[in-house]
């Protein structure tokens, strides 16, 4: 048994010094340390000697254990270490462009209506949507908009055959909201509008819009101005500043126009706000009590306001874009500058 | 802690259910862990005396009984086996017919003697866990009566979490107290009666608190006389349902008061205690620290090592016990106690933490004493323990009561703004039921008075109301309560008595978005744009020209404008194809020759209620950039194909069928729909050159595909709603993968292939996976060489290597039969 021993452990040796993979080096380790290696085999024909034996041959299988692993070991780092070697050595010119599956982009007026969304959605406000095609009572009734209003005509809104109408803003959702829902309503309603413009670098026929609706009790025009700042700081940075100015609707009482200062001149004046610092954003203001009883809610108890924001506008202010039908074009060389907003 | 509802009875008069119960003590703030109920017990169990009991011959522990049960026919037998069974004993016994839970008491024989009955442990009746033995009722005990009587069953065991802050809910008043206030039930206090009748000689003690700050109060008396032996029953079965084991009367009535008062209480016996000088007239009890390494021996057997920090109760020599949290063995009750000190002390809770924490000893009693208890308690908790000492255990009164209170506890006076509960809580309460309820915690309306944040102690120091101050209502705060400390303590106490369901909503949960809508259209443009896709906005028309081009009758189904901005612009668009057709030529032209568009919008058709969501795509050309090393190809249809597989995984879509469609605008036999419950909801096909050359895209001078992609977005929308995806359990039993190569006619195709394949054996066959196609050389015309994988897996079990090889001879037929294949 000693000289079988022996012979193991040299024949071991001269495998170990063979390995050339790391894969070789498995192979002796089971075939000298595994289970069923001839030298764990040794341990079970212990029985085979005479007890007073057995104690000093244990004790030599263990030391030719421990060298076998030491080997092993001491070929294996050096087997590793050639590896690492060959690969500091290959010739690599880290200056070529790697690979990637390109992505594309979402428009950005999509983009746009996505961070304005994000930004309501945060304030609690839910994004309600309602039809494209309306009637003149949900357009211009319900809003309190006179008969005898310019903005009935067919130079300024679609009509369709079958007597809708393209809803010119999507303040129309507001009505539909409030006629299904009790207040509570917080709420925004983004979406496609329609008005009979020709296009030009500042109009289009077909638009987006966002508008935002809060009834409750105890809602004032303290709580527009709120909001509107708080949206304008999501949307263009902790420097902008907000504020609202007296106008006219028919659908608010009092009404405001909402402006930011300049984003691009920082209010100093300049081409974009055709010098004033400011930059008209939409209409706002408290919603008339005339709108609130018509959807069966009492102006006595509850007050809401209501804002519409422009969202080709923003885009075309955030993004620097100088020409509203740009956005329209669908040319990819455009589309692909917003790949990085897209995902 | 546990409380039993009908000792609970004792201090609260009501008729609640268990339910009841329940829901009362969850909304005063008490969490119930667990709810034991107790049922009643069959009629048949009864007490009766084991007249003799002698060993069975042949059993090591059987034991025969002659058992005294009141029976017109005498004696019973019954065979038992307990260790504890003897003769004379008082015992219960569950006679034929009783049914215990599973177990039904017939006549049986047991080592050939017959048995008329079973003797019953705690566990059997559902008492306790205890079966080491069979229950020994008192000797006083009447013969016949019935065990639910005896154990005050039915009962229901409430276990009960209290919050760290309630010290005063550590024992049944407190919580009955709290009820009381919760639900406006009477409260029902035991009567403390005056002592009137002491021991013929007073006991002399030396007692002195050394360390005030740890010890604000001890209250102690002495007693002679005292018996020692065991409790009453109902008194052991009261501790037994709370949790506690009876051991003598001295012990138990201890305990009783401390669940009862809810503050620890302590025995000492009186002769075992030593003198702190010769001269000294009798022993002495000392609240001081610890010396360095003063050892304790405790009453659970073990040692400790106590630090100058711990507080101790010596004796003129020796620690006695570490203060409120355990006693030591030497000075403990024995059975042959004749006197004692009875201990009722207030320990500062910190000192307590930290002794018991650092010792790893805790008790009853330092979780109670941890949690702050007042000093104004000991006198009520020593008086209550005196009397019933005086009635369970013969003890005389051998002291005046010792009370030193180096430190007392100052009364606190805190005011209340009747609009801060609103302002806090969300709604009034007014003044009348304020006072109602906070009365009812045992706090004393003082008068009205200008509002002050910090408490008062002294009620003469309220200040009056005036103008500019807004006033207040001042209440006494009970001494119990060390909780209310605050004027928002007292709000919170109103707002939990009046019941926190009470408090109304402001808003209510999100109602008017669909939020559903809104992830999907997400996941859809994002899987787009992730797969290069572009996305465009067109306006919302469409060309009747256009329509016609695609082969769309322009009159069926649209909605025209009266005042169009040009005849091309004249219909409320039904396809979103010709703008993206129209995307597609205007960036070729622009030298743009791979793109991938997409637009999602909607579609106005007369027919629809709603304007439904569409998400169309076009793409032509490369499928990826040009790069140096991977070459890309040109787009075919299993490119476009994966894009609407990963789409079906992004969506969990459950898909039906996938089959071939046909379109006007679409290559015959090159386009394929997913259907969902039998709607096509996702659409792919080549594009007809014929129709793209109509909307000036040469495709054949490109050498481009031009494929389409199509999705009934809002069918997709529709068909997910409230779909939800569930976890399926790991196989417990590894998959097996098998491979066959074959020749097979190019009539047969892949999808009715792989359908065959799985239904050889559709439970085990759960996948099929194509590895490869050839045609070339080898393969004769008119053929293609597959290779495919499968996966055999069985939930119940491992495979066999037979079963699996049938599996694959049978698949093999079937192919051959269905397909025509051959084997390579
Ligand atoms: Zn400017």
């Amino acid at each position: 048994m000693h000289t079988q021993l022996e012979e193991l452990v040299a024949k071991a040796e001269e495998n170990i010094a063979a390995c050339r993979t790391p894969n070789d080096i498995l192979d002796a380790r089971a075939a000298y340390l595994g289970k069923k290696s001839v030298l764990n085999g040794l341990y079970a024909r212990l029985r085979e000697l005479a007890p007073e034996e057995r104690p000093a041959f244990g004790q030599l299988i263990n030391e030719a254990r421990a060298k076998i692993e030491t080997l092993i070991a001491a070929q294996d780092k050096e087997i590793k270490n050639a590896i690492r070697a060959q690969q500091v050595q290959q010739e690599l010119d880290l200056g070529m462009p790697g690979w990637m599956s390109p992505f594309g982009s979402l428009h950005p007026v999509t983009i746009v209506r996505r961070k304005i969304e994000a930004v309501f959605m945060s304030m609690g406000f839910e994004v309600a949507q309602g039809p494209e095609i309306e009637d003149e009572y949900h357009n211009f009734d319900a809003l309190n908009t006179p008969q005898d209003h310019p903005s009935r005509n067919l130079a300024d809104t679609f009509y369709l055959q079958n007597g809708k109408l393209l809803r010119t803003q999507t303040s129309t959702v507001q009505i539909r909201v409030m006629e299904k829902y009790k207040p509570p309503i917080k709420i925004i309603s983004p979406g496609r509008c329609y008005r009979n413009d020709k296009p030009d670098p500042s109009h289009s026929p077909v638009f987006q819009q966002v508008e935002a609706l809060w009834v409750d009790k105890g809602i004032s025009m303290s709580d527009l101005k709120d909001s509107l700042q708080n949206f304008a700081t999501a949307m263009f940075g902790v420097d902008v500043k907000s504020r609202i100015r007296p106008h006219f609707f028919p659908f608010t009482e009092p009404s405001a126009e909402m402006d930011i200062s300049c984003v691009s001149c920082a209010g100093e004046g300049c081409r974009v706000c055709k010098q004033s610092g400011w930059l008209e954003m939409g209409g706002a203001g408290m919603v008339d009590p005339a709108v609130l009883e018509m959807v069966g809610i009492d102006p006595e108890i509850y007050s809401g306001f209501a804002f519409g924001l422009g969202i080709e506008r923003i885009a075309m202010l955030k993004y620097n874009i100088g020409d509203m039908r740009i956005l329209f074009e669908n040319d990819v060389r455009m589309l692909r500058q917003f790949r990085g907003e897209s995902l | 802690m546990k409380i039993s509802k009908n000792w609970l009875s004792h201090y609260l008069t009501h008729d609640l259910s268990d339910n009841q119960l329940n829901r009362a003590l969850t909304f005063s703030g008490i969490e119930v862990e667990a709810t034991q109920v107790m049922p009643r017990l069959p009629e048949e169990l009864i007490s009766a005396k084991v007249v003799t009991a002698s060993a069975i011959e042949g059993s090591d522990h059987l034991k025969v009984c002659q058992v005294d049960a009141n029976d017109p026919a005498g004696l019973l037998q019954v065979v038992c086996g307990a260790a504890n069974c003897r003769s004379g004993m008082m015992v219960v016994l569950a006679r034929i017919g009783a049914v215990l839970g599973d177990l039904t008491i017939k006549k049986a024989k047991l080592r050939g003697v017959e048995s008329f009955g079973m003797l019953c442990s705690e566990r059997e009746i559902g008492l306790s866990e205890e079966h080491g033995g069979i229950i020994e009722l008192p000797a006083d005990t009447p013969i016949g009566v019935s065990a639910n009587e005896l154990f005050g069953l039915p009962d229901t065991v409430f276990e009960l979490e209290i919050t760290p802050n309630r010290s005063d809910l550590l024992g049944y008043i407190g919580i009955a107290r709290d009820l009381s206030a919760n639900l406006g039930l009477p409260l029902k206090l035991p009567e403390i009666k005056e002592i009137t009748e002491f021991a013929k000689e007073t006991l002399p003690l030396k007692l002195r608190i050394d360390e005030p700050e740890l010890c604000p109060r001890y209250t102690a008396r002495l007693f002679s006389d005292v018996v020692i032996k065991a409790s009453p029953l109902w008194l052991q079965v009261d501790l037994i349902k709370s949790g506690l084991r009876p051991i003598s009367n001295v012990v138990d009535i201890t305990n009783f008061v401390m669940l009862e008062q809810g503050h620890p209480l302590h025995a000492f016996d009186y002769d075992k205690l030593q003198k702190e000088n010769a001269g000294d007239e009798g022993p002495a009890v000392i609240v001081r620290k610890a010396k360095p390494l003063e050892s304790f021996h405790a009453l659970n057997k073990k040692d400790y090592q106590l630090r100058d920090i711990d507080l101790v109760i010596a004796d003129g020599q020796n620690p006695s016990a570490l203060a409120g949290v355990m006693g030591s063995s030497d000075s403990a009750i024995s059975s042959g106690t004749t006197r004692i000190v009875l201990e009722s002390a207030a320990f500062n809770p910190s000192s307590i933490r930290r002794t018991s924490y650092h010792h790893k000893i805790s008790s009853d009693s330092s979780y109670r004493f941890e949690r702050h208890l007042s000093p104004e308690c000991t006198i009520v908790t020593s008086l209550r323990a005196t009397e019933m000492l005086i009635k369970y255990a013969q003890a005389k009164v051998a002291s005046e009561l010792m009370d030193p209170y180096p430190l007392v506890d100052r009364v606190k006076y805190l005011a209340l703004r009747p609009a801060n509960f609103e302002r806090l809580i969300g709604y009034p309460m007014d003044t009348q039921q304020i006072k109602s309820y906070l009365t009812r915690l045992g706090c004393k309306f003082i008068k009205e008075g200008a509002w002050q944040k910090d408490a008062l102690e002294d009620a003469a120091q309220i200040p009056a109301v005036t103008a500019d101050k807004p006033a207040a209502l001042w209440f006494k705060v009970p001494q119990n309560r060390v909780d209310l400390v605050r004027e928002a303590d007292l709000i919170e106490e109103l707002a939990r008595l009046d019941g926190y369901d009470k408090i109304p909503m402001k808003t209510p949960p999100s109602r008017i978005m669909d939020h559903h809508a809104n992830r999907i259209q997400e996941i859809v443009s994002r899987h787009f744009v992730s797969q290069g896709f572009f996305e465009v906005l067109n306006y919302s028309f469409n060309d009747p020209a256009s329509l016609q081009d695609l082969g769309m009758d322009p009159e069926i189904n649209t909605q025209k404008l009266i005042n169009p901005q040009s005849s091309n612009q004249s219909i409320m668009r039904v396809s979103l194809l010709p703008g993206l057709l129209e995307n597609i030529r205007y960036n070729l032209n622009h030298y743009e020759r791979d793109l991938k568009l997409f637009e999602l919008a909607r579609i106005y058709p007369e027919d629809h209620e709603t304007e439904p969501l569409r998400c169309t795509a076009l793409l032509t050309g490369n499928k990826g950039e040009t790069h140096w090393k991977y070459k890309t190809n040109a787009l075919d249809f299993s490119i476009v194909k994966g894009i609407m597989e990963s789409l079906v995984e992004l969506l969990d879509l459950q898909v039906d069928k996938v089959a071939e469609y046909r379109a006007p605008w679409l290559m015959q036999a090159n386009s394929l729909a997913w259907y969902v419950k039998d709607e096509p909801v996702l659409l792919m096909g080549l594009m007809d050159a014929e129709v793209c050359e109509k909307f000036g895209i040469d495709l054949g001078t490109l050498d481009q595909q031009l494929w389409m992609i199509d999705i009934d977005l809002h069918r997709l929308i529709e068909l997910t709603r409230n779909v939800e995806l569930t976890y399926r359990d790991l196989p417990r039993f590894p998959a097996v993968y098998r491979d066959l190569s074959f020749l097979v006619p190019e009539s047969e195709k892949w999808l009715a292939i792989s359908e065959y394949v799985k239904s050889v054996e559709p439970e085990l066959i759960s996948g099929v996976q194509l590895l490869d196609q050839y045609r070339g050389k080898q393969v004769p015309q008119g053929f293609r060489s597959l290779h495919i994988r499968f996966k055999l897996q069985d939930e119940e079990k491992t495979l066999t290597e037979e079963r699996i090889e049938q599996i694959v001879a049978s698949v093999i037929e079937v192919l051959t039969k269905q397909c025509n294949i051959q084997m390579r």
